[in-house]
């Protein structure tokens, strides 16, 4: 089947019912998405499908519908994703593994609400879990990229 | 692209569209009995067999009020309490204005009777997931209430009582409840017995029991 990452097609013979997370990291080496519960508790796996957060552990590759995004083209070193950004002015990452699905998750809320409050942002990043409980900088790191997102 | 797409799904659900079960060739036959057919202690039986469906937590659980929190409650879930990690589906029923359900519930393409044999893992169907509308809550309500409620049509979506029913046999999320996977309690009887009680129910004027 052929499967768009990133901009890029890839025909990709797979198992109708394979993960995507699963196309992404051993069949594409695509390995910013991480494998963490497996059972869309924990957000990990997180990326887009045509710009809207989606566990990438339970889609299945044959259901995918649209241009997948993953961390790894949401931006670029040179040009980061106004997320990306603000991820790194407030140093947000400890060990980092959750890190990708925390910045695709809040890259797709903002893009409905670019002026959250703080309640709105903690509720609606409460399903992406980090064990290194980085929570306030991710709220803070999630309001600079709303400002900036307002201002651009 | 994306937020036409929400919009589009929002939309169907604001107006109690039934969502199309493309390719769905499980829906039953809706039967029809005459009005009068079925004796009130028929019809008053045959209303229990539908709301031990309806109050049943496969169904209940996202026949939740203005909050628009969907609840966790069943044996597979120990203890009733809201949807973890601070689930809101919003005012579109759908989570379209901020994290929608379907980012976890994703969306089969075409229904699978076996995309939910994980224990614990967020079940999908070939339709959007979603709470039912919000004047369709009856979470924790005792028949009494539901049975006034599902015949009243300013909360039912304006339907007849058979339209109710098609409505049900139709919506692939409620077909779901019977075979939803996993460690999760089916709902009770069959979709085709609940769509059958409800059609005898109407023909014996869709009696309700007392108030307990």
């Amino acid at each position: 089947m052929e499967i768009t990452v990133n901009g890029t097609a890839h025909e990709v013979d797979v198992e109708q019912d394979m993960p995507l997370l699963w196309v992404l990291r051993d069949e594409l080496g695509i390995t910013g998405p991480k494998y963490g519960c497996g059972i869309a508790q924990c957000g990990a796996c997180t990326v887009h499908v045509d710009g809207v957060a989606v566990r990438s552990c339970q889609l299945a590759a044959g259901d995918v519908d649209g241009e997948v995004t993953t961390i790894e083209g949401l931006g670029t070193p040179d040009s980061l994703h106004v997320v990306q950004a603000a991820w790194v002015e407030h140093q947000v990452a400890q060990c980092g593994y959750c890190q990708s699905g925390q910045i695709m998750a809040a890259a797709s809320f903002l893009d409905v609400n670019d002026d959250p409050t703080d309640a709105q942002i903690d509720a609606n990043m409460s399903a992406n879990l980090c064990r290194c409980g980085t929570y306030p900088r991710i709220r803070e790191a999630v309001k600079t990229a709303a400002k900036n997102l307002r201002s651009a | 692209m994306k937020k036409t797409r929400v919009t589009a799904g929002a939309l169907a659900l604001l107006t109690g569209l039934v969502l199309p079960a493309a390719g769905d060739d499980s829906a039953a036959p809706v039967r029809e009995y005459p009005p009068g057919s079925v004796t009130l202690e028929e019809g008053l039986a045959n209303w229990q067999t539908f709301y031990e469906v309806a109050s049943h937590p496969r169904c209940s659980n996202c026949h939740v009020g203005p909050s628009n929190v969907p609840m966790w409650s069943g044996p597979s879930y120990g203890k009733t309490r809201p949807h973890g990690m601070n689930i809101n589906a919003d005012e579109s029923r759908i989570g379209a204005e901020a994290l929608i359900c379907s980012t976890c519930h994703t969306t089969l393409s075409e229904p699978d009777e076996n995309a939910n044999r994980t224990p614990h893992s967020a079940p999908r169907v070939a339709s959007i997931w979603g709470l039912a509308p919000v004047e369709a809550e009856w979470f924790g309500k005792s028949s009494n209430y539901v049975c006034n409620q599902l015949k009243d049509p300013q909360r039912n979506g304006n339907r007849t009582i058979g339209e109710v029913a098609s409505h049900v046999d139709h919506d692939l999320v409620l077909n779901w409840a019977w075979n939803p996977g996993g460690n999760r309690e089916p709902a009770p009887h069959s979709l085709a017995l609940a769509i059958d009680a409800l059609m005898k129910w109407s023909a014996a004027g869709t009696p309700c029991p007392p108030e307990e």
